[in-house]
């Protein structure tokens, strides 16, 4: 008998009695979490995991954008390096073979405007390496805040986890997870950097903006 | 303008790479002396014990923060002269608002550039000179 010609495959029908019960527990499991605050609260943490991707998202953005922003820096300031490097050697084989046409044909005095032109510029590329390392700081304020999701997610899915265990074992359960979960920190309600200021009325996207919204209120 | 040459800054700020930064900068626009504080509670008992002419500080930090400083600094006879120039992440319009109620000099928002750093602390070191 090949498979096609077999009988198709029936589940047996469950009686209406315990359709009825299957419908009653899980109405109970429910009002019970709801009655725990168990559900609400999973609910509001699960309703946050699109914030903590477009948290991520931020971050891995900024980082790419420092990494970048030093590389091509630090490509700069090298390339004023090898210049004044190069400069200094045609400079000195200028004084060795004769230097005081070096001095009067303006060599010596070019190299002297020239170093101080160059190092301004190197100095400006240490400066702007320094700043883009302000990505540690909003980051990791961002970083902050995920961290939190995760704990709230772990501490409502443990209540749960207590909730379902046997009688005998939700204490030792909850008395284990309770010890190794860390403290609340009573951060306040800040909301660190914006991840995504589109749409958004409540909030500045520059420091002109900000400026704007003082000189409005006489400050 | 003529800087002060002792004119001394206090940096708060629980990003240690942030208060480098912000020293960093203050250095190059010609202000050498300054110290940092990682929160409020530590820089509020730097100021109560030692003498600063100048704060930077970010609001979210822990134990207490920036707006929490702020407040302490302006309920304190002698502290309410200081200048806070707020540097922070804080973009909310609210936010904004209540440092200036609250008594800010100044209020930048991260990132920020040194040349808007270096026109705030200016703007309010002209003022304070006006008042003086």
């Amino acid at each position: 008998m090949s498979p096609d010609q077999l009988p198709p495959m029936t589940m047996p029908a469950a009686s209406p009695e315990i359709f009825q019960q299957l419908g009653t527990l899980t109405r109970q499991l429910h009002d019970t979490l709801n009655m725990l605050g168990v559900l609400p609260h999973l609910q509001s943490s699960v309703d946050n995991l699109p914030d903590a991707r477009s948290r991520l998202t931020y971050i891995a953005s900024k980082t790419e954008q420092a990494a970048e922003r030093v590389l091509n820096l630090v490509d700069d300031a090298k390339a004023d390096q090898s210049h004044i490097a190069d400069e200094t050697r045609k400079l000195a084989a200028l004084i060795v073979a004769d230097p005081v046409k070096a001095v009067a044909s303006g060599a010596v005095m070019n190299f002297v405007q020239d170093v101080e032109t160059t190092t301004q510029r190197v100095d400006q590329h240490l400066t702007d390496i320094m700043m883009a390392q302000d990505f540690h700081d909003l980051t990791g304020q961002v970083v902050a805040k995920v961290v939190k999701l995760a704990n709230d997610l772990e501490g409502q899915l443990v209540k749960l986890l207590v909730q379902a265990a046997p009688p005998e074992q939700a204490q030792r359960v909850e008395a284990a997870l309770t010890a190794a979960l860390p403290a609340s920190t009573g951060q306040p309600t800040l909301e660190g950097p914006v991840v995504d200021a589109d749409g958004r009325t409540d909030v500045v996207s520059n420091q002109s903006e900000v400026d704007d919204l003082l000189a409005s209120l006489g400050f | 303008m003529t800087i002060p040459a002792d004119m001394k800054f206090l940096i708060v700020d629980d990003f240690s790479t942030m208060r480098r930064i912000v020293r960093g900068l203050l250095k190059e626009i010609g202000y050498t002396n300054a110290e940092e504080a990682e929160d409020g509670a530590v820089a509020l008992n730097m100021l109560k014990n030692g003498r600063y002419d100048f704060v930077v500080s970010d609001i979210n930090m822990p134990n207490m923060n920036g707006f929490e400083l702020l407040k302490a600094i302006k309920a304190d006879d002698a502290l309410k002269h200081l200048p806070v120039l707020m540097v922070t992440a804080e973009a909310k319009k609210e936010d904004i608002v209540l440092a200036a109620q609250s008594g800010a000099a100044g209020y930048i928002v991260k990132p920020f550039t040194k040349a808007t750093l270096e026109e705030k602390v200016q703007k309010i070191m002209q003022k304070l000179t006006a008042t003086a």
